[in-house]
């Protein structure tokens, strides 16, 4: 009797918790949708707010993706925004720099894994490229990139970011290589097949699952760094958050409705792909160290 | 994939092949290793070579080129080292990393624990609650400042609920910009330390727990003398990674408050930022740059011994989760 009023109580208890932190998680995220809806002069109402617009419109979106004429006249365009061309570059640099942080790697992590090519030692030493801040070397780097014509470049960033993204692709990727039997490999080796052949075909593809969540796992990281991307991209190789960020200078004062719809569709894929790899997650974020 | 491969090292087998073997294995080595070393040695000697030249050459955008800076010997690491401002963005960047770091471990340990055990709708608490940090910090900036100006949609539901008008100052309130920052930096991050902890919990031995039931012990004693040891590896990983992560948070700090109001939010990213930026002193940003890069390395290199004997102490306990 009092054993099941307890548990009561805790269940009551718990769910209270829980829900009152679900409720501070979701409303921000709630809001930015919930803005990316409504109409200029819903943006700023005050007591009460506007939580859900009753006329609801498309037009944030169709402003800041679309160059349609009868949107582009508006007052809050901007000829500066160029969101498809932000998107492209996201697209290219985090793609391009992911898949070559995963692919070399998983073949370090191979190396480590098999043949500890790179000691305990060393392999948490790689961890310093990603742990000291990135701000210490933003400066030189871009006088650097400048001297080389590498500022404002897709090479540029895609270079930086394979170089800050190896520590988790190595990590990563070795924590889901440590977990492949070694019988399969000496079977193909005893056959007499060469080191990357036994890499190519039989080590990466068994730990594929492994190696995909590692890329959307750096991929999330990549979509979403800002400081190098505001620093190294003049005019050319603007990605989306620094898109994002421009509307925040602008002379037109705030633009929340605008701003809500470019941000949804910055952060929409990641919520997807975040929550594909969710059992991942805790491992991307340890370095491999934490497993489940 | 559950099995743990024993880790056998080439050298163990017969030792008529190792020498052989041993020269493959090296060859691979730099094979493997060769390109990457070459990329960053390309990118990241340079540049350390260059910021070390500003560090001693003065240097502003305003004067002409670069390689012609007049030799300043020490005096700009005097500069910034008796520089006040600097001293406080280095204490403002330890409280905010020190402060967000314990307010995402407190939150989300607590919802591990409430948690880790199965419940209906765990699932869906779970999917929401790692939406956070799913999304895109500059993001989270913009959100913030929606929320939180003085006639904003958070006073507004304060005030509705206390019955008053609230007018918290959350973004134009010196004394409380820092705090403001370090609140989205919590909501950011929670789900980090949430997750890792409930990976922890959920890969906890069995056996001494139940010892100290079948003991009688009560939930306290079992939370404190049995769980939070063996949680202690856990712990201490997320506590150094969510620190460390924390002291180079840029975007949100920037993007809302660009150091102010005043300078209640100049951390040590913001003020090198603004130095090298806004007031172009090349030089002054990279000798900062050099000490805040060394302080780091130092608090990396103490991170790094943590992190290390955890680690080993993680890779005993899942050995051992994976023999029973």
């Amino acid at each position: 009797m009092t054993k099941s009023r307890k548990h009561l109580a805790f269940n009551v208890f718990r769910y209270a918790v829980l829900t009152v932190w679900l409720a501070i998680v979701a409303f921000p995220l709630f809001w930015i949708v919930a803005t990316s809806f409504k109409p200029d002069h819903e943006w700023f109402a005050w007591r009460p707010p506007v939580y859900w617009s009753e006329t609801p419109t498309w037009d944030n979106y169709l402003n800041v993706w679309t160059t349609f004429a009868s949107y582009a006249d508006t007052q809050y365009v901007q000829s500066l925004q160029k969101p498809w061309i932000a998107l492209r570059n996201s697209l290219v640099i985090s793609l391009l720099a992911t898949s070559l942080a995963v692919v070399s790697g998983a073949i370090i992590a191979y190396g480590v894994s098999r043949y500890r090519i790179l000691s305990e030692g060393r392999m948490f030493q790689l961890l310093v490229l990603r742990m000291v801040p990135p701000i210490v070397i933003v400066a030189p780097l871009s006088l650097y990139y400048a001297a080389l014509n590498l500022l404002d470049t897709i090479t540029g960033l895609v270079l930086i970011y394979y170089i800050t993204s190896i520590p988790y692709a190595v990590w990563m990727s070795k924590s889901f290589i440590d977990e492949v039997p070694l019988e399969v490999e000496q079977a193909a080796e005893v056959l007499g097949a060469n080191r990357w052949r036994i890499i190519f075909e039989i080590v990466l593809p068994v730990v594929h699952s492994g190696l995909v969540a590692t890329f959307l796992f750096i991929l999330i990281l990549t979509w979403s760094e800002y400081l190098l991307a505001l620093i190294l991209s003049k005019s050319e190789v603007v990605t989306l958050p620094v898109e994002l960020s421009k509307y925040q200078g602008s002379s037109e004062g705030r633009v929340y409705g605008r701003q809500a719809a470019l941000a949804v569709g910055i952060t929409f894929p990641l919520i997807i792909i975040g929550l594909f790899i969710r059992k991942h997650l805790a491992r991307g974020f340890s370095f491999g160290m934490v497993k489940r | 994939m559950a099995q743990v491969a024993e880790t056998v090292i080439p050298s163990d087998r017969p030792s008529q092949r190792a020498s052989s073997h041993r020269r493959t294995v090296t060859r691979f080595k730099w094979g493997v290793l060769g390109p990457f070393l070459l990329v960053m040695g390309a990118v990241l000697l340079p540049v350390l070579f260059v910021q070390l030249y500003f560090s001693f050459h003065s240097y502003t955008i305003y004067l002409g080129n670069w390689w012609e800076a007049e030799f300043a010997g020490v005096d700009i690491f005097r500069d910034v080292l008796t520089d006040p401002r600097f001293g406080w963005a280095i204490v403002r960047s330890l409280l905010f990393a020190t402060g967000s770091t314990f307010g995402c471990f407190i939150i989300g340990f607590a919802l591990a624990l409430l948690m880790y055990r199965p419940f209906p709708g765990q699932a869906i608490y779970y999917i929401f609650f790692i939406l956070p940090m799913l999304t895109v910090p500059i993001v989270i900036a913009y959100t913030g400042e929606m929320l939180l100006y003085q006639n904003g949609p958070i006073n507004g539901i304060i005030s509705s609920v206390v019955g008053y008008d609230v007018n918290t100052q959350w973004l134009t309130n010196a004394n409380l910009a820092l705090t403001t920052v370090m609140l989205m930096e919590i909501w950011n991050w929670t789900p980090f330390t949430f997750i890792v902890m409930m990976a922890g919990l959920a890969s906890l031995p069995r056996e001494p727990l139940e010892a100290a039931q079948v003991l009688g012990a009560n939930r306290w004693r079992i939370f404190w003398e049995v769980q939070l040891p063996l949680l202690r590896p856990v712990i201490l990983l997320a506590l150094v990674l969510r620190f460390l992560e924390a002291m180079a948070e840029f975007p949100k700090t920037w993007s809302l408050f660009q150091g102010g109001p005043g300078s209640a939010t100049e951390t040590v990213p913001v003020y090198i930022f603004l130095t090298t930026w806004q007031y172009f002193d090349i030089s002054r940003g990279a000798a900062m740059s050099y000490v805040v890069m060394v302080m780091m390395i130092f608090i990396v290199l103490g991170a790094i011994r943590i992190l290390r004997r955890e680690k080993r102490t993680l890779d005993r306990m899942y050995e051992r989760g994976e023999e029973a």
